[in-house]
């Protein structure tokens, strides 16, 4: 199965102590690990306020979770997690594509800027013109 | 610079709203606006060009989770705004879109604020 990278970020209840939220964590990490998928790292937020009401929530721990895995994992952990009290709200995104595409943008960016500073001999480049009047 | 007729001075009006947006100001810029205004009776709007501030700061891959950037793009209202008001280019404004909506779904941006 091909191994995808995502982003799980959820809000776990406001009032959950500090052991309860990691049990949550770990419960959490079960939940991926028993798909065959890995948890690569987890980012506590810790207590943020919440942009509008959720569950009668106004604020919430927020947990992200790198994990890799497939598909099947991903909805298995959905759905484990939306019957799972604790979690508020969650929300997966798949992130190996772009964060790819926004790498290879950047090394051809290099690529340009070294060849750009060989043609002007190391100089830089002239400014371009700035103020440009419309209209 | 005053060589605009009659017809094209009505049609800078159109684009007046858009003269309101953030451009990443930098001070001493606003310098010759209205000048026109004053010889001619007419309406000019002298518009600096806006860049996108995502090119301008290299930044490749907007993050639904960067509360921070993504507030600069989004009004009091909550609402997204078009490509207009900020001068994004077509492929970051795709992007901040999608970045934006997803700030939503996880209540980290607002859909609409009271």
């Amino acid at each position: 199965m091909s191994e995808r990278t995502y982003e799980i970020l959820f809000i776990a209840e406001p009032e959950l102590g500090e052991p309860e939220l990691d049990a949550l964590v770990a419960t959490v990490q079960g939940f991926v690990e028993k798909e065959g998928g890995t948890v690569q790292r987890v980012e506590k937020w810790g207590k943020k306020r919440l942009a509008y009401v959720v569950k009668k929530q106004r604020e919430g721990n927020y947990v992200l979770m790198v994990a890799e895995g497939g598909a099947a994992m991903v909805k298995e952990v959905e759905r484990r997690m939306r019957v799972s009290d604790g979690v508020l709200r969650f929300i997966t995104v798949r992130v190996d594509e772009d964060l790819a595409k926004a790498e290879r943008k950047k090394a051809q960016r290099a690529v340009e800027e070294a060849k750009r500073k060989a043609r002007t001999g190391g100089r830089p480049a002239p400014a371009e013109p700035q103020e440009e009047v419309e209209l | 610079m005053s060589s605009f007729g009659g017809p094209r001075g009505g049609g800078g009006g159109n684009f007046g709203g858009g003269g309101g947006g953030r451009g990443g100001a930098r001070p001493g810029a606003g310098g010759p606006g209205g000048r026109g205004a004053k010889q001619e009776g007419k309406r000019y709007f002298f518009r600096r060009r806006k860049v996108c501030r995502f090119c301008a700061d290299k930044i490749d891959y907007i993050d639904y989770k960067d509360v921070k950037v993504l507030i600069s793009f989004v009004p009091e209202r909550g609402k997204l705004l078009p490509r207009r008001m900020f001068g994004t280019c077509a492929e970051h404004q795709r992007k901040l879109t999608l970045a934006i909506k997803r700030a939503r779904a996880i209540a980290l941006l607002p859909f609409a604020s009271e």
